[in-house]
């Protein structure tokens, strides 16, 4: 109980320190935040709408990166993910596979986005494949602890009958997980249209390019049409994912 | 002919332990004896699992030898012997997610090496025998269910019935009936037995219910702190016994 509050305590003075060094506590600097902040409200009113067919297109093409971004990635990772399962594959796989998936996830998707406009140009390929990958290095990651937590009881029951390692794999991992698989799948979907919507910033295609302009030109009535238009996909992608789950998700009944 | 009379499994002086730890099985030696059904009776906690699991060929004893239908598995169990030896673990290791006539297939998953599995398909032979052990079950008109909406009785027949599609000699069940009242449990248990008794399955299993090691085991080994302490038939178990010994 004790060691619990000095453990908080401690949590909390770190939080003040840090804070005090970025300048959250001078008053002035924060005052001019404060004002700041409510102008460029103010000039985000009304939304320019004349911009929508413009950010509609956009749109449509950084869902269309995130979407088939993830797919790539999720399809990469499945397998990724199952050779770092240390129940199935001796420590030479594994490990060999933990790194590889540790190694991609330590780059950013934006990174991953920036090297690939220099690789195959700019526009949406380059944004796709750096979702993709960014989505390899989590993917694989997650699936392969998500695997790894399967039921050893099962495993040993199937094993015992004689089957083989991709037997395993087809009857017990994936079935055993197939809940985790597409929950991590609709999240990772969700979170790519956001990351997918600043790759733009590179010239990685989609709507990112739209918000970077209209930033910069200071145009913030047609920003707040670039984002609102956000706000309504990512929100739509959430209650889509939401309804996934419901549809397909196990429970008992 | 010779080698049916052998005993199916046969351990001399095993020990094991796991990794670390302190001496689960002390010195056990049994021989369960070619057909019928032999039963363990202990106290939670004397090693009953463990036993299984070793006789099973799942865990390798420390020391001992252990043989299992007349062959030296004491440094693991070939890969040919291995789908003869049927294992019903407790909690039946099912998996959830697939219907249990896909449950019972993987019974099959021993002698199918095809890609077709791999999709499903499995060869009309073993997809027959499968409905038909199902109906002999009596869980036929549920084999398109998810195993996770079945009751425990259903999961524990759908266990059995993966367990007699991969053919086995020999099959060691944890708690076989455990999950079901008295009558059903008497009632798959006598179905069990006929079909041991038809295709030749010596069966081993734990059980802590009485009335049933009275009427059902052919062999019983009564099991405290790691040890057999005492073998007898079933129908020779009484409570008075079971005191004297396991007290």
């Amino acid at each position: 109980m004790r060691r619990d509050l000095l453990v908080m305590g401690g949590m909390g003075v770190a939080l003040g320190v840090v804070l005090g060094q970025m300048g959250f506590f001078e008053g002035e600097k924060m005052g001019r935040g404060l004002v700041n902040a409510g102008r460029f409200a103010r000039d985000l009113f009304p939304p320019d709408a004349s911009v929508t067919p413009t950010a509609v297109k956009a749109m449509l093409e950084t869902v269309q990166m995130a979407f088939a971004g993830t797919l790539l990635g999720f399809l990469l990772s499945l397998p990724l993910g199952v050779l770092g399962v240390r129940f199935l594959f001796p420590r030479p796989v594994t490990y060999p596979a933990r790194l590889l998936s540790a190694w991609v996830r330590t780059v950013p998707a934006l990174l991953w986005a920036i090297l690939f406009v220099i690789v195959v140009g700019l526009g949406p390929l380059a944004g796709t494949l750096g979702i993709a990958l960014y989505t390899v290095g989590y993917l694989s990651k997650l699936y392969a602890d998500l695997f790894e937590g399967t039921d050893p009881e099962v495993v040993e029951a199937v094993r015992g009958v004689g089957a083989s390692r991709l037997h395993l794999v087809r009857f017990v991992v994936f079935p055993e997980g197939a809940n985790g698989v597409l929950a991590q799948l609709l999240f990772m979907l969700e979170y790519n249209i956001r990351a997918s919507a600043i790759l733009g910033f590179v010239g990685a295609g989609g709507i990112g390019f739209l918000l970077q302009a209209y930033i910069q030109t200071l145009e913030y009535q047609r920003l707040a049409t670039v984002l609102l238009l956000l706000l309504g996909v990512v929100l739509g992608m959430e209650a889509l994912g939401g309804w996934v789950r419901r549809r397909f998700l196990l429970t008992p009944s | 002919m010779e080698r049916a009379l052998r005993p199916a499994v046969e351990a001399e002086g095993v020990w094991f332990a796991y990794r670390g730890e302190a001496w689960v099985l002390r010195d056990v030696s049994l021989a369960v004896p070619a057909g019928g059904m032999a039963m363990v009776m202990g106290p939670s906690g004397a090693g009953k699992t463990t036993l299984l699991k070793v006789l099973a060929g799942l865990l390798r004893p420390q020391r001992g030898a252990l043989r299992i239908l007349g062959v030296g598995v004491e440094g693991g169990v070939p890969p040919s012997l291995r789908p003869l030896i049927g294992y019903i673990p407790q909690q039946l290791g099912l998996v959830r997610n697939l219907t249990a006539l896909e449950n019972v297939l993987m019974g099959a998953l021993g002698r199918s090496r095809g890609v077709g599995v791999l999709f499903g398909l499995f060869p009309r032979p073993e997809v027959e025998r499968a409905w038909a052990i199902l109906d002999l079950l009596g869980i036929r008109h549920k084999a398109r269910e998810k195993v996770i909406h079945l009751s425990g009785g259903e999961r524990q027949r759908v266990a059995i019935a993966r367990t007699l599609l991969q053919r086995p000699k020999v099959v060691l069940a944890d708690e076989f009936v455990s999950d079901l009242d008295l009558p059903r449990a008497a009632e798959i248990l006598r179905l069990v037995r006929q079909v041991g008794w038809r295709e030749g399955i010596t069966f081993l299993m734990n059980m802590h219910e009485v009335q049933l090691v009275q009427e059902f085991g052919d062999t019983v080994f009564l099991v405290k702190e790691g040890r057999v302490l005492h073998q007898c038939p079933g129908s020779h178990v009484t409570w008075t016994l079971l005191q004297e010994v396991l007290r």
